[in-house]
């Protein structure tokens, strides 16, 4: 009888003590200013209540070692804190109790640390502070707004007794836990939450912006490229262009020579010979000028653009590779143009691109489809004058099945094309806000177009 | 010699304080109020200039406070923002946005421009950080105006404000981040700081290298009164976060440190290559002029710890980050800031840098 009223008297203290214990922490639950004040004066109370040697608090971090770093402490034996190494990793150092608890967000405890072989790395250092058991209990609470884990971490208690939480303590301390974190929760507000998804937000989109410029440098860098390979096409023909001004040059200049030798120089002559040399140089010089335009590589800059002159410009250039494979040039260009707003060298580059694929369309047809006819036309669209330019051939033309991957980047029907040019076409007139499509020709071959908005 | 820089603020003179409060009680005129400000500033810089200091700040004679300068009189404000606890009990609230959209009202390039009509030296521009006004934005949200929208606006204004101090001329522009440390305080779990450090490299990362060379940020305790509001914050906790900040210029509290080689350790290995500590070797809460050879002292000590080609002194944090604070003088600032000019002068000869 004695015995039994004794063990009864120690469970009634036991649960007086506990009592106390959550009158206390509910005072400081309600009253304390901040986290770190919380959490503080739980372990205070809970180590002042008498049952527990060491109380700590520790938040979970995302590092590489997922560390379990204590916030909070209270109790005898506080460097053990600073020997051990907790971890809520998969890990060896997170299979302890506040691993596991912050893992399986339920309580984990130990009864015995003697003997228990989940406890062995940390045994020497708790023996050595008089820990018999412990239980780690978890404090995790979710993000209502966003989802995501707004307090992952675990309230860890050490005794002096075996089997000190049975299943009513756990009970308590569990409870106590879930009232932590509602307090918790509500200091800390949504500050951080809110804070990490605006901020997040904002990161999104810096590095959206950066990736649309690294997108829209490495088009222009490869429209270079691109204008760099079509001039090479036209090596032949440009060095012819360039040579026959250069040839006329020297037989004038030569004539010019002879003519002052003599004892009279017939000075109209050479006068005459002198301006075709100026003429010849300036001739020269155009092609020239016209050439190092596209090659250069200074970024895109619009301005407002004669659409007539850049088909001009395009086709003194093409003028000649035309003439090399007696391919006819037609022009009909329509003389009331809007200007637009453009990039000259840009809609230079989609222009002499579609006029050397058609050129090459026709290069192996019969020689009376060798032809080309670049046509300009004024159209009315969403209440504005568009500018339209078409580029026509007899040549072999696409298939159906062809014409929805004309426009893809690496695809050619060209032996050795490499595929970018229409598609860099295109990705130039998008960013011209023009279009930029085909059509296939009644008879033979087909007809390239694009249209750009006139300037207002 | 090894660089040394003030961080920013100087008590306002009694005069000035004076006279803020007379335009409150509509004694004085605004313009009238002006002519005080510019009379503290001109007085300020000359004497900063006495100290030999080679960098100095116009003291924020002008400033409301380090925090609040941009922002003091914009009509969508109210008071009752985010408090702000320091150790010896007293608190200062931080105002609470009310209503869209943000602009600063008197960003920091203003009071550089005042302060250029009277220095002689190079003059260094302390701005508030961006972590520091996204407290503003309320817990509750505003309706029509998202926090997204008010963070992309406030990023918007903090670039223009430290890239129009550059294009002014500033020696280098600082970033007050004092409530780096303070987050850990009110959020343990360091998401805030997190959020704190991408938020402000959203805005450094708008520089180029080049520019970010004359970008430094500053870390303290938050010195008010007599008083801090984190100085129990383990620096364990934030200063590798610090040194994630796209800036190259650090101005690091440590005279006041219980434990300075404890910090000066975690600095030696948690700075970046490229960046410099400005290490804090005047501890302006502390009423006590420090001597120049305690100075010349601590920084020996740090350069045990940081190669003398990253290092550089300044004082542990601004002598009245508030214009109301009365806690300390003027003048014991201005022999504080000698002792650290001088101090710093004597390390260098021991250094071989002099």
């Amino acid at each position: 009888m004695q015995e039994q009223r004794e063990a009864h008297e120690a469970i009634l203290d036991r649960l007086n003590r506990r009592l106390r214990t959550l009158s206390q922490c509910t005072n400081t639950l309600l009253q304390a200013e901040s986290e770190q004040e919380l959490l503080q004066s739980v372990c205070e109370i809970l180590v002042a209540g008498g049952e527990v040697q060491l109380a700590w608090i520790g938040y979970c971090e995302d590092d590489a070692e997922r560390t379990v770093r204590p916030v909070a402490q209270a109790g005898s034996g506080l460097d053990y804190l600073e020997r051990v190494q907790t971890s809520w990793g998969e890990m060896e150092p997170g299979q302890g109790p506040p691993g596991v608890a912050a893992r399986t967000g339920k309580a984990c405890w130990v009864d015995d640390i003697r003997t228990d072989p989940r406890f062995s790395r940390w045994r020497v250092a708790a023996l050595a502070r008089g820990y018999a058991s412990c239980i780690a209990v978890p404090l995790i609470a979710h993000s209502k707004q966003w989802g995501a884990v707004n307090l992952r971490a675990t309230l860890n208690l050490y005794s002096a007794e075996r089997n000190a939480f049975d299943e009513s303590a756990i009970q308590h301390y569990s409870g106590l836990a879930t009232s932590v974190v509602h307090a918790v929760t509500a200091l800390r507000g949504d500050l951080a939450e809110n804070l990490a998804h605006g901020v997040t937000a904002l990161r999104a989109r810096a590095e959206r912006r950066q990736a649309a410029e690294a997108l829209h440098q490495a088009r222009e860098e490869l429209a270079h490229v691109t204008r760099v390979t079509t001039l090479g096409e036209l090596a032949a023909s440009i060095a012819h262009e360039i040579n026959q001004p250069l040839a006329a040059i020297i037989a004038d200049a030569n004539a010019c020579l002879h003519w002052l030798e003599a004892d009279r120089p017939d000075l109209d002559s050479v006068r005459e010979a002198l301006a075709a040399v100026v003429k010849d140089g300036e001739r020269a010089g155009e092609v020239i000028t016209r050439i190092r335009a596209l090659l250069s590589r200074s970024s895109v800059a619009h301005g407002p653009c004669d659409l007539a002159e850049v088909i001009r410009d395009v086709l003194l250039l093409v003028g000649p590779e035309l003439e090399r494979h007696r391919t006819v040039l037609q022009i009909s260009l329509a003389t009331d143009l809007p200007p637009v707003m453009g990039d000259r060298v840009q809609l230079q580059q989609v222009l002499l691109n579609l006029l050397l694929n058609a050129a090459e369309a026709v290069r192996n047809v019969p020689p009376e489809r060798r032809r080309l006819l670049v046509r300009s036309a004024v159209e009315q669209r969403d209440d504005r004058a568009w500018a339209v330019v078409a580029v026509e051939d007899a040549g072999v033309g696409f298939r159906e099945e062809q014409a929805a991957r004309l426009f893809e980047a690496f695809y050619t029907t060209k032996p050795g094309g490499l595929g970018m040019g229409l598609s860099i076409s295109r990705s130039i007139m998008d960013g011209h806000r023009g279009r930029l499509w085909a059509t296939a020709n009644p008879g033979h071959g087909a007809t390239f177009h694009f249209a750009l908005p006139g300037m207002r | 010699m090894l660089p040394t820089e003030p961080i920013g603020s100087i008590p306002r003179p009694a005069a000035l304080i004076e006279a803020v409060q007379a335009l409150r009680a509509g004694r004085i005129s605004q313009s009238e109020l002006t002519e005080r400000y510019d009379s503290a500033v001109r007085d300020t810089i000359r004497r900063l200039e006495a100290t030999g200091s080679p960098v100095i700040t116009d003291g924020e004679q002008a400033k409301h406070s380090f925090a609040t300068y941009s922002i003091y009189g914009l009509e969508n404000l109210s008071p009752d923002g985010v408090p702000i606890s320091f150790a010896d009990g007293h608190i200062r609230s931080f105002p609470r946005l009310t209503s869209g959209p943000f602009r600063y009202k008197t960003p920091a390039d203003v009071y550089l421009e005042i302060a250029q009509r009277y220095a002689h030296v190079p003059l260094k521009q302390a701005v508030v950080s961006a972590s520091a006004l996204s407290l503003l934005y309320p817990q509750g949200g505003i309706s029509g105006y998202s926090r997204e929208e008010y963070l992309d606006a406030l990023v918007a204004e903090q670039e223009g404000e430290i890239r129009r101090c550059l294009n002014k001329g500033a020696h280098v522009v600082q970033m007050d981040f004092t409530e780096g440390r303070l987050s850990i305080k009110l959020d343990p779990t360091r998401r805030l700081l997190h959020s704190f450090i991408d938020l402000n490299n959203l805005v450094l990362e708008r520089f180029s290298a080049e520019e970010r060379k004359r970008l430094g940020v500053h870390t303290c305790p938050g010195a008010d009164r007599h008083s801090t509001h984190s100085a129990d914050v383990d620096y364990a906790a934030f200063l590798p976060r610090l040194f994630e900040l796209q800036a190259t210029n650090f101005y690091v509290q440590l005279a006041s440190e219980p434990d300075r080689k404890r910090v000066l350790k975690m600095i030696r290995d948690h700075a970046k290559d490229g960046q410099r500590i400005f290490v804090g070797v005047i501890d302006p809460l502390n009423p006590r002029v420090e001597t120049p050879e305690e100075v010349r002292d601590r920084v020996l000590e740090a350069a045990e710890y940081i190669r003398p080609d990253r290092l550089g002194t300044t004082d542990d944090c601004g002598f009245a980050p508030f214009s109301d604070d009365t806690s300390r003088t003027r003048e014991t600032a201005f022999e504080k800031i000698r002792a650290r000019v001088g101090g710093t002068a004597m390390a260098s000869t021991v250094l071989g840098l002099g």
